[in-house]
């Protein structure tokens, strides 16, 4: 990652994913929460390829594991993966039209978390499997924001 | 993809050192305490919310409150002297005999401050620190029942692990008839399950579950839950038990942290 990158608008933006993604919410209503951590780093991905590369993806991960007291280690790879596609596409991404945006996060936040649930059960962790669409379909739908943010920034 | 590779080595690594070691706990504890701001910051939308609808609640309505309030307070003063002659009689049967005091001592309001962004992990923030006396392993109660135990704790603030983690278990009994077993958490808000419960045992839908004590960290007699299904797995030795908690783990704001006998004298508590 090179350091020039990181502006008032990168910290403001981690930080407003991070209040986000603590905002308490009641019972079965956390499983419909998007996973806004992950959605600002692939739309840094996608919007500033030049800047961010695998090691900011890392960084978000550990961020994530620090936040989620995850296994250290966990998120960190799972971001890396997921963050790794968006970057391999980056030149092209900003070419597709903002529904097929739409469409490429949500096949990515499900291939994240098929990952993530891959990755709970070598502890064993019951895991519910009903909400992976919810979440996909939750995320692609608010993706607009990140989309018109970064792309305003850029 | 060299970086990649090289990440995803780094990831493995941790996980594995993770898995076998505590060497990361003081990275975890030190990003505990920078958090708690963010945390605060999270929950004003809750505040605000419940600042609001305070604020626009009309005076009939609160009067309206008022009254319920007092009548329940009335109620539940009435159910407290009948408690007491019943504690009384208790303590009089366990002196008899010889059963060691587990009886609790006092008790300390706090207040939720955040709670676990994934559905995976079920933990609160509470309000409340070693300042205030909190200890690993403390219990804590909503209104209904036993929410959890106290996991970490920093100066003004600690972390509980609520009794539906899938890391978590109590020793729980049948309140009919004594029988005990262990229940264990499954991720989901409104599930335990009772483990290693024989097919012939006498347990049924109904039945409450109250903490037996057992291992000393729970006081024993607090609720944990109600039997909703017992199903009889073909082939199996064991049934499978199903309960609902009986504290409103995803609902309740305000906690109590609860002392037992020894810690009698902690600022702030209520005996």
């Amino acid at each position: 990652m090179k350091y020039s990158g990181i502006t008032p608008a990168f910290v403001l933006s981690i930080f407003t994913a991070l209040v986000l993604q603590l905002i308490p919410v009641s019972g079965d209503l956390i499983y419909w929460r998007p996973n806004f951590l992950l959605l600002i780093m692939i739309a840094w991905i996608i919007f500033k390829s030049d800047q961010r590369s695998i090691v900011f993806a890392a960084s978000m991960g550990l961020l994530a594991d620090l936040v989620f007291g995850s296994p250290l280690g966990v998120n960190i790879l799972l971001f890396s993966l997921v963050g790794a596609v968006p970057l391999y596409f980056s030149g092209w991404l900003v070419y597709f039209t903002l529904a097929h945006r739409c469409l490429f996060v949500f096949l990515l936040v499900i291939f994240s978390e098929l990952m993530s649930k891959f990755l709970f059960s070598i502890w064993q962790a019951p895991e519910n499997y009903n909400y992976i669409f919810i979440v996909a379909l939750v995320s692609s739908v608010v993706w607009p924001l990140f989309d018109i943010l970064l792309r305003r920034i850029r | 993809m060299r970086r990649l590779l090289f990440v995803v080595m780094i990831s493995f690594g941790l996980m594995a050192a993770n898995s076998y070691t505590q060497w990361f706990k003081p990275i975890n504890d030190v990003f505990e305490t920078i958090i708690l701001p963010i945390h605060w910051v999270a929950n004003i939308p809750a505040r605000v919310s419940r600042w609001s609808s305070f604020r626009v609640a009309d005076s009939a309505d609160l009067q309206m409150e008022n009254t319920r309030l007092a009548q329940e307070n009335l109620i539940h003063r009435g159910q407290i002297q009948r408690m007491a002659d019943l504690a009384a009689e208790n303590l009089r049967l366990r002196l008899l005999l010889n059963a060691t005091e587990l009886f609790l001592g006092s008790v300390l309001v706090t207040e939720v401050i955040g709670v676990s962004p994934t559905p995976r992990r079920h933990t609160l923030v509470i309000d409340r620190g070693s300042e205030d006396g909190a200890y690993v392993g403390q219990p804590l109660l909503d209104a209904e029942g036993l929410m959890g135990q106290i996991i970490s704790v920093y100066d003004s603030h600690s972390i509980a692990l609520l009794i539906t983690d899938s890391s978590h278990a109590i020793p729980v009994q049948v309140l009919r008839n004594g029988l005990r077993s262990i229940a264990e958490g499954t991720s989901n808000y409104n599930r335990l399950r009772l483990r290693f419960i024989s097919s012939t045992a006498d347990i049924r839908a109904g039945d409450s579950l109250v903490s037996s004590g057992l291992g000393e960290r729970f006081p024993p007699g607090y609720p944990v839950g109600k039997v909703i299904a017992v199903t009889q797995v073909l082939g199996a030795n064991f049934v499978d038990v199903e309960v609902e908690p009986t504290a409103q783990i995803d609902r309740s704001k305000h906690l109590l942290l609860v002392f037992t006998l020894d810690d009698v004298g902690v600022p702030g508590s209520l005996q």
